[in-house]
Order: C-alpha cells, then structure tokens, then sequence
C-alpha cells in the first residue's frame, strides 16, 4: 500500500518569507531564474516555474527567436499532413497568461561565479538559477565535405525552419525516376526516429508525384529506432522504392560532394538528384560556454536535471545527458516540469515531489498509419532509469494504426499548448 | 502485488460506498497541490484548453468516471500503450490526488 505522506500548503506569503531569508537576494528582490533557449524544454520550464510560483519568482525567458517552429511535425509538413503556419508558435501566452520576461536575444556567455547571462546586445541579466536548454548544435565536420555553405544543397532540416522548408521543395521539385539519398546521423542524436520517418514522408510524396524515383538511406549506423516497424511499412506502402544500407553495408561515408552530389562509401560511390544530410549533434554551443558541458553533451544529476559542474544551472532536453531517455520533444518537456519544481522547491521552500519521468513518440509511416515507442523512467543515482515501456507491434490493425496517428495529433496539440498557452 | 492491492482497496471503495467521490474528503491521502503536480504528467498530451481530438479532454470529468478509467488502464482492461503505462505507476495516493485536483478544475 503507498505510504502516505502528510503535504503542506506553502502559500504565496510563507514562499516570499522564505526567499526573503535567503542571504543571496537582496531585501524585497524576487528570487530570479533566466531560462535560456524557448523549445520543448526551456518554454516549459519557464512556463510551470512562473505559473506555479505564482509571482512569487521572477522568471526571464532568453529565446533567439520571436516564433518557433517545431521539429517536431516538420516531417508530417514535409508529406503534406501539416501547413507551415500550423507548426510555428509565438510567446504571446508565455508572456502574458504567466507573466514570463521575454527576451528575444541570443544569450552569449555565462559568468557562473557572478551568476550573470550576457546578452548580444551587451546587456546582461542576474538570476539565481539558471536553465540552460538550448537544443542541438550540428557538427557539420562530422561527415567529409558537408559545411554550413553545403548544408542549402543537402538540408539537413534537424532544426526545423527555412531549411525544412527548402529540404520539401526539393523533394518536390527532383527529376522524375530520380534518386534521393538520406544520411542519417551517429548516435546518440535528437529524435531517434526521425530520420526514418523523414524517409516515409519524402516516399509518401514520391508515391503520389514521381512513383519511379527511389530513396536510398546511407546510414552510419547498424540498427536504428523502430526498425522492424519502419521497414513493414515500407515495404508495404513504398515496395521497391526505399533501399536502408547499413554502415556495416556500405563500409562508412568517405566523402561527399554538395557540387556534384556524390556520395563516396567503399561500397559504392551514389550519384543523388536530392539529398538531405544529418550531420553528428552536440549540445547547443551556449552549454559549452557555461561550461556544464563534458565532451559534446552535459551531464546532469537524475533526481533535479542540475548540471553535474554548476548547481545552480540547469540543462535541459537535447543537451543533457539524460540516459536513458531519448532526447526528444516529450522528453525535454517532462524533464522541464522536474526542473521546475526543484527550482521552486530550492527558491521558495515549496514541496519537491519526487521526480517522474516520461516518453511517447509517434511517427508517421504513411496515411493513417501511426506508430509509436514509449516508456516511464525514474532517477536513480546515475541515471535517469527506463521503469517500463511499450512500442506498437507489426502486423497491427488498421484501426489501431489510424487510432495512434489520430492519437499524434492529439499530443501535437497538447504539448504546443502546454508550452506556449 | 503492491498495486494489486492498491487497486483492490479502490475497487472495494467502490463497491461498498455508494457515493464515496462525491466528497473529496473521501478520497484517500489526496493532496490537491500533490495532484496539480502530477496532472502535468497528463497536460503534455491532454490539451487543457482546445477540443481534444485525438486525444479527449479530461478537465471537467467527472472524478468517480476519472478513477473508473485509470483502473480501467491499469488492469488493462482498456486498451492504449500509452494510457496503460501512466496507470501504472499512478498509485491510491497519485490517482486520489489527480481526482481532487480534477474536480476543483472548471
Ligand atoms: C525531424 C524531427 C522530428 C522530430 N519529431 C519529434 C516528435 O515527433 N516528438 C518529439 O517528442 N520530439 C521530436 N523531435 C525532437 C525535438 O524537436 C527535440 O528533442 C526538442 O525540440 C528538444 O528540446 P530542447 O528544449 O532541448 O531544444 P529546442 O526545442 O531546439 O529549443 C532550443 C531553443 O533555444 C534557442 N537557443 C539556443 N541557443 C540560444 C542562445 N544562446 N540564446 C538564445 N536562444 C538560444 C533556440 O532558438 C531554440 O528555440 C523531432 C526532431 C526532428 C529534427
């Protein structure tokens, strides 16, 4: 039977009684959080710490961005399931339902002894805590002869934007009974299943418009996420047209050619009329300035998401080192509310639950034909521990298949509004 | 067996006090602030404001029809992967605290 345990209210009075003792914030100061980076992890983090907090901390937002568009649902805009205008958000909600700061500027460095973020424009802003989620930085160098000039002739579309945008007029604009290549990236990568769901959309709009054209994925991996599930769907709705080569196949990528569009692996060297490459990721650059970084990602404490180097910064999503969760929108959005309320608990005195974590992705195979993997995880002292989980089976039903894409759409809707409303 | 039992102490509740979720004191070892926490678990996906396609909404059910489908998921009785694996950890304490919670919601 749970034990149940007696909780007590802290109220606005008590919380702003106990910021108030608190040495380091000067007398009838609020306690300050700056959140830098408004994704899946930071939005949430900055919404739940000043909406629960009720007023009682003072919460800055540091987004580059005035609008986000998703990476999330890019590959559905890519097979013509979504509009452009329905994956952008603002943070309208952010500032006015919650009282958030925003501030659209790029955060440039972290002074953590002087607990200070300097701002491009020269400013900087205190806080007492910071979070740090910032997404991904691409290593371009990781595949040789892709560049940031290379990346407008192969898009590699993982961080969503214009170069999602030029990724699908591509697609849409290849030479019939072309060939498109997919290089997908090395582990450990934002959203595991998302180059393989990328390669079922871009087949979906060939089936309708250019059914001769093929698809042919480099991978610099062995195995990938839902493999079994992707590879039926293929073969039944694309038959023929996808071909995945294993790294183990192909002997690795050598060298790639953006004039030419060559692809040089031992195996053979593949000509492309489209192609979009995914680089090798590592935590956004700020992460490394702060300094909680450890090699390309930041180790952090499971039970708080405190960075492992700072305790009184946070990070948060892709960034982290969250093992064994998969860096994803669902993720970093769990791992925000954990944050939020240590945060909360260490400013304000309120009650710190213990953490619970979660994760669900879906992708979109086809028409009506979800799939999804998902699990619950909990933090033991090194790490972020897997507890249960789930993943479709092949074979499903159609219903069922309809149900779960229908079921995606649901959770679109919701985690947008959780983050931005 | 721990949730075992957790669901049957329910299940008996429910079977032997007519209208036991109609007074939230009733409800054992709920916590109101307990169960606003948990009930971010459910908003990632659950949108608390549009329509609720794909997804239903559940701000505004009722807490007995709340308690009946968490067990419902937890026994597997009712299927989804994904609602069968949140049921499953939720605990007395968890499902009690989301339920008051909920009926405080508009
Ligand atoms: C094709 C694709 C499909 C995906 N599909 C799914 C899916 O179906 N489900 C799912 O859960 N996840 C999915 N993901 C993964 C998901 O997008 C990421 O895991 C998630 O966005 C990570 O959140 P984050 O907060 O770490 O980073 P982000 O969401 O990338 O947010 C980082 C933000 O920080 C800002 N920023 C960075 N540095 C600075 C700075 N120095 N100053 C100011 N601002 C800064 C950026 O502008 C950005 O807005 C997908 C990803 C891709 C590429």
């Amino acid at each position: 039977m749970t034990k149940i345990k007696r909780r007590t209210f802290v109220g606005l009075a008590a919380a702003t009684t106990t910021a108030l003792s608190m040495p380091s914030i000067a007398f009838g100061a609020l306690p300050r959080v700056v959140v830098i980076g408004g994704g899946a992890g930071g939005a949430t983090a900055a919404k739940y710490i000043a909406k629960d907090s009720k007023g009682a901390i003072d919460v800055t937002l540091v987004e580059a961005s005035k609008r986000y568009y998703t990476c999330f649902f890019s590959n559905l805009y890519l097979g013509d399931f979504r509009a452009y205008g329905s994956i952008g958000h603002n943070y309208y909600g952010l500032a006015v339902n919650h009282g958030v700061n925003m501030v659209h500027e790029w955060a440039l460095s972290v002074n953590n002894a002087a607990k200070k973020v300097n701002l491009g424009s020269g400013e900087s802003i205190s806080y007492d805590k910071l979070v740090i989620s910032p997404g991904i930085d691409l290593k371009f160098e990781s595949v040789n002869g892709y560049s940031a000039e290379a990346q407008s002739k192969m898009p590699h579309a993982w961080k969503s934007g214009t170069q999602v945008q030029l990724l699908k007029n591509q697609v849409k604009g290849m030479k019939k009974g072309g060939t498109f290549v997919m290089v997908p990236p090395p582990n450990p990568y934002r959203c595991p299943p998302g180059p393989y769901e990328r390669v079922s959309m871009i087949a979906h709009q060939f089936k309708k418009s250019n059914p001769t054209a093929k698809i042919v994925i480099l991978d610099p991996k062995n195995k990938f996420s839902k493999q079994g599930l992707f590879m039926e769907g293929w073969q039944k709705h694309y038959p023929g047209m996808i071909e995945w080569i294993s790294a183990e196949t192909h002997g690795g990528i050598k060298k790639i050619n953006a004039a030419t569009m060559e692809f040089e692996t031992d195996l053979d060297t593949f000509k492309a009329d489209a192609a979009s490459v995914v680089p090798a990721q590592r935590a956004g650059r700020i992460a490394m300035n702060a300094g909680v970084n450890k090699g390309d990602w930041c180790p952090i404490v499971p039970a708080s998401m405190q960075a492992q180097a700072d305790e009184n910064i946070y990070v948060l999503g892709d960034a982290s080192i969250a093992k064994s969760m998969p860096k994803s929108g669902f993720s970093a959005n769990s791992q925000a509310k954990v944050a939020a309320n240590h945060i909360r608990g260490s400013l304000t005195g309120s009650k710190v639950f213990t953490p619970r974590f979660a994760n669900t992705c879906w992708s979109l195979v086809a028409t009506n034909d979800g799939i999804k993997v998902g699990a619950n995880y909990k933090a033991t002292a090194e790490k972020i521990d897997k507890t249960s989980g789930f993943i479709s089976k092949t074979g499903e039903d159609s219903n069922l298949r309809k149900a779960t894409y229908e079921e995606s759409i649901g959770w679109y809707s919701g985690i947008t509004s959780d983050m931005f409303s | 067996m721990k949730s075992k039992l957790v669901l049957l102490s329910i299940v008996f509740s429910l079977i032997f006090t007519n209208s036991i979720f109609a007074d939230p004191k009733q409800l054992v070892g709920a916590d109101a602030n307990y169960g606003e926490h948990l009930f971010g678990e459910c908003v990632t996906c659950h949108n608390s404001t549009g329509l609720g396609k794909g997804i239903p909404k559940i701000t505004g059910m009722k807490t007995s029809q709340f308690i009946t489908k968490i067990l419902a998921y937890k026994s597997k009785e009712k299927e989804n992967a994904v609602m069968q694996m949140v049921a499953e950890r939720l605990g007395e304490e968890e499902i009690n605290s989301l339920a008051l919670y909920l009926s405080k919601l508009k």
